[in-house]
């Protein structure tokens, strides 16, 4: 077989051909969960109005336990949200969809599939040769090369997030939700990872929706940083970073939006204490 | 302290602390059996002549071969039925609420309760004692994969659904292999109960002509032959270790070394 | 190779090889005619039938199966493993009482049983037995109602609390440990106590009850109906081993000793030689194989001290659980001309 190597696919047609340009519109987001033991219920999401852009990325910050994870599960189709209109890809959420790939926090590799099966998990339809040619190229692409026999027991918590990132890619999704995925990695695999990510979501062009608690990880990666207020979540501010990627930590613009981001969130944390 | 840091034993220590152990242990008997001056309890050295006289008659290996056979399909048989049983049962709630409390009931029963049915619906034929080991390791069996489809990480269900999976490809490919190791492990327990029980049937109910090593033990018992009793046990032990390395030996899958493997 | 392969080929060539084997070693054909025993003089003629049989022919009529204990037997004999079987009187009627199709065709011995102590015992006699531990074979056993009617003669107190089922194989042991008393079942395994030097005989059933019987041959009810010929053959050749084993019992007793040697065989009762040889001539009415006949005097006084007892209930008669056609009055059976080739 032909080494495959990282050039951005044209195989397969790209389907985000949404009629307004946008793979997710909500509307009036809401979420309560019922109380447990006699508790009045929770009420996690106050109510959210946001849409994403075909091929943008969109990160969501806010302080622990907010909800903004619950956001990104109601869109992935792993919960369902207690009330508002949930559009993505046209259409309203109804479950998980092969067309959105979550990409999970504690990681969801399989540890009984070697590299190349994981990434290929998607792949089932395509044919032997189209399957080894994808898997070979995200292999490539997100730096696993010889180690496509090995076993998630024998990778790194940051090889294996990249492998879960390939499997997510090589399904040719529309958009990728990813949840806190380098939350457990350690602060120099974090940065790598980072600006692997922005390298390949630069070639590949996928819609992302990304949530983390990192305001820098935030910075680094976002087209806009939608920042969320403690729960029950609500839109504190959305701060477009209109910067070239790879971005530079140190320079003015980055260190502005960062403090804006900051600002968004202290200022509430402030007010909340008064 | 050293205590806190485990190093790799020398190959030699763990070959001569065992051995030194089974020395003492065997020198005590020895010592404990000639000061008594039992007339009844073997020596060591008896219970190795009972072995050649039983092996040289060509009994020993007919009744070896006897107790394996009845172990080994009455094990394979539980694990075909209980295997599938019980992953329907882990993964399909109303079946779970149908079945679990019968079987919740009946599995604290002992193989032994069950010789007198056993032999009422068997008579005396290869059929009863393999009843009660097919029993023995059914219920063992059984339980190990439902619980193994509840201790399904759910991370791994949510990323199979999100990759649209049929019913089918689910379970071949996500259910099946995320469940292997506990099932393995429910069988090697299944497997060890089996060999324990197959020698408590046999001392009840089987056919002479075949015999097996708890006949031989029951046998040699009403014969006065305690040295044969002894040897019995022995084989019995040695086996087991044998059947217990052997499926040990499947545990060292890449399919299922992830879950036994501490990271 | 993967995990997969590896357990599928492993299992299929394991089970394929230990079955191979298996089936090697047992490959002799089941007979259609199975007749349950237990390794007690009291079923002495099960063996020795079966060996003169196939001395005789070349093959045996039936399989003998070796029991250790009643309770298996009688289940075995329910599920109809067992066609025919050697077994204790009264449990053979309680089975009719219950239900049970099964009809009693045959004698198996006359008296055989004895109790017996331990040789340091205090007890010297059968007032000495009030208040002790007894080992029997069965609450459904001769052995049981033997002590339910001497006790009765001599005026000692029963207490059915302190008899204890025990299978006869498992009393030696019982007896040596002391934890009974003294134990009751049929021959050698009383006498093996005393071979071996820690038991005394009490009395033999001879003296308390002569001509006692313990067990009795019976026969499943549909095997009578379908297969009355074998039926008759099998007892006509009980009947026969019964003279033959008794023919020179007051002279020789060469036939006594050979019917030792057949029965001690592995696969009969796997027991020494001189234990049952010791058994059948010291003295050599301690067990007699005559007189076998099914007489309804014997069984209604069985009946009448099991109801005593409170054993049975008395709804069954000796019409129901006995079948005198095989061997009737009038009809006399010979000895075998046979001889074991030493």
């Amino acid at each position: 077989m032909k080494s495959a190597g990282p050039t951005p696919r044209n195989d397969l047609p790209l389907r985000h051909t949404v009629p307004n340009g946008l793979a997710v519109s909500l509307r009036d987001l809401r979420m309560t969960f019922p109380g447990q033991r006699g508790q009045p219920p929770v009420e996690v999401i106050a109510g959210i109005d946001l849409d994403v852009h075909v091929g943008e990325f969109v990160v969501l910050v806010g302080p622990s336990g907010c909800g903004k994870s619950t956001v990104l599960n109601i869109l992935g189709g792993f919960q369902q949200a207690s009330g508002g209109q949930i559009v993505v890809g046209g259409q309203p959420v109804h479950g998980p969809d092969p067309r959105r790939i979550f990409v999970f926090q504690e990681n969801g590799v399989f540890p009984w599939l070697n590299v190349v099966d994981n990434i290929g998990f998607g792949l089932s339809k395509h044919s032997r040769a189209e399957r080894e040619q994808l898997i070979a190229h995200y292999v490539e692409m997100v730096g696993l090369k010889g180690f496509e026999k090995a076993y998630p027991r024998e990778l790194s918590g940051g090889m294996r997030q990249r492998v879960e990132l390939a499997r997510a890619l090589a399904a040719n999704p529309e958009i990728i939700w990813m949840d806190e995925p380098f939350g457990a990695l350690d602060y120099l695999t974090r940065l790598k990872m980072r600006s692997d990510l922005v390298r390949i979501w630069q070639s590949e062009r996928k819609t992302i929706v990304f949530v983390t608690h990192d305001i820098d990880e935030a910075v680094q990666l976002a087209d806009r940083v939608v920042v969320l207020t403690p729960r029950p979540a609500k839109i504190a501010a959305i701060v477009p970073i209109d910067l070239p990627r790879p971005r530079d930590m140190d320079a003015p613009d980055y260190l502005h939006a960062r403090d804006r981001i900051f600002e968004a969130m202290g200022n509430l944390a402030l007010a909340r204490g008064r | 302290m050293s205590l806190a840091q485990p190093r790799s034993t020398p190959t030699w220590l763990a070959l001569l602390l065992p051995l030194t152990v089974a020395v003492i242990f065997i020198g005590i008997w020895h010592v404990a059996v000639s000061w008594t001056q039992s007339l009844i309890f073997p020596r060591p050295w008896e219970v190795v002549e009972g072995m050649l006289e039983l092996a040289t008659k060509g009994v020993l290996h007919k009744y070896i071969i006897s107790s394996l056979f009845r172990v080994l399909w009455s094990f394979a048989i539980a694990a075909l039925l209980g295997v599938p049983f019980g992953l329907l049962l882990g993964w399909w709630r109303p079946a779970n609420l149908a079945f679990n409390p019968i079987l919740q009931l009946l599995r604290p029963i002992s193989p032994i309760a069950w010789i007198p049915l056993s032999i009422l619906w068997f008579g005396l034929s290869e059929a009863a004692p393999m009843f009660l080991i097919f029993l023995s390791s059914f219920f063992p069996i059984t339980l190990s994969s439902m619980a193994a489809v509840r201790n399904i990480q759910p991370v791994y269900l949510r990323a199979a659904s999100n990759f649209g999976l049929g019913r089918f490809r689910l379970f071949t490919a996500v259910i099946l292999p995320a469940t292997l190791p506990q099932i393995l492990t429910g069988l090697r327990i299944a497997l060890g109960i089996a060999w324990l029980v197959v020698v408590a049937a046999e001392m009840v109910v089987v056919n002479p002509k075949a015999g097996g090593l708890g006949y031989l033990i029951n046998d040699s018992r009403s014969a006065g032959r305690y040295d044969l009793v002894v040897a019995g046990m022995v084989l019995i032990g040695v086996i087991g270790l044998i059947l217990d390395l052997l499926i040990r030996q499947l545990e060292k899958f890449d399919e299922v070394r992830w879950a036994y493997a501490t990271q | 190779m993967s995990l997969k392969s590896v357990a599928l080929l492993g299992s299929l060539t394991i089970l394929g090889g230990i079955s191979a084997v298996y089936f090697h070693y047992n490959q002799e054909p089941r007979r259609n005619f199975q007749i349950g025993f237990l390794p007690v003089t009291c079923h002495l003629t099960c063996p020795v039938t079966h060996f003169i049989n196939e001395q005789m022919h070349g093959e045996g009529t039936y399989d003998p199966r070796r029991f250790n204990g009643f309770p298996e037997m009688k289940e075995a004999f329910i599920s109809k493993d067992l066609h025919a079987t050697f077994i204790i009187a009264p449990l053979a009627m309680k089975m009719r009482e219950q239900g049970v199709p099964i009809k009693i065709v045959h004698l198996g011995h006359r008296d055989g049983t004895a109790l017996m102590v331990h040789k340091d015992s205090p007890i010297r006699t059968i007032k000495d037995l009030q208040g002790k531990k007894i080992a029997i074979p069965s609450y459904y056993s001769n052995q049981h109602l033997i002590l339910y009617r001497t006790f009765q003669r001599e005026g000692v107190r029963y207490d059915k609390n302190l008899l204890i089922e025990t299978p006869p194989p498992e009393m030696p042991v019982n007896l040596a440990t002391k934890q009974v008393d003294a134990i009751i079942a049929g021959e050698p395994l009383m006498a093996k106590t005393e071979m071996d030097g820690y038991g005394r005989v009490l009395f033999l059933s001879k003296d308390v009850w002569p001509n006692f019987i313990s067990c009795v041959l019976a026969v499943r009810e549909d095997v009578i109906r379908e297969r009355r010929f074998e039926v008759q053959d099998l007892v006509d050749g009980i009947a026969r081993s019964g003279k033959w084993i008794d023919e020179d019992k007051d002279t020789t007793m060469s036939h006594r000793m050979q019917a030792a040697d057949i029965a001690a065989k592995k696969q009969y009762f796997n027991q020494k030689p001189e234990l049952i040889r010791y058994v059948l001539s010291k003295p050599p009415d301690r067990v007699k194989y005559t007189n076998l006949k099914v007489r309804r005097a014997d069984f209604e006084e069985i009946a009448a001290l099991g109801v005593a007892a409170g054993i049975f209930n008395g709804t069954v008669t000796f019409d129901d659980y006995a079948d005198t056609s095989f061997i009737p009055e009038g009809r006399e059976i010979d000895a075998w001309k046979w001889e074991l080739k030493q």
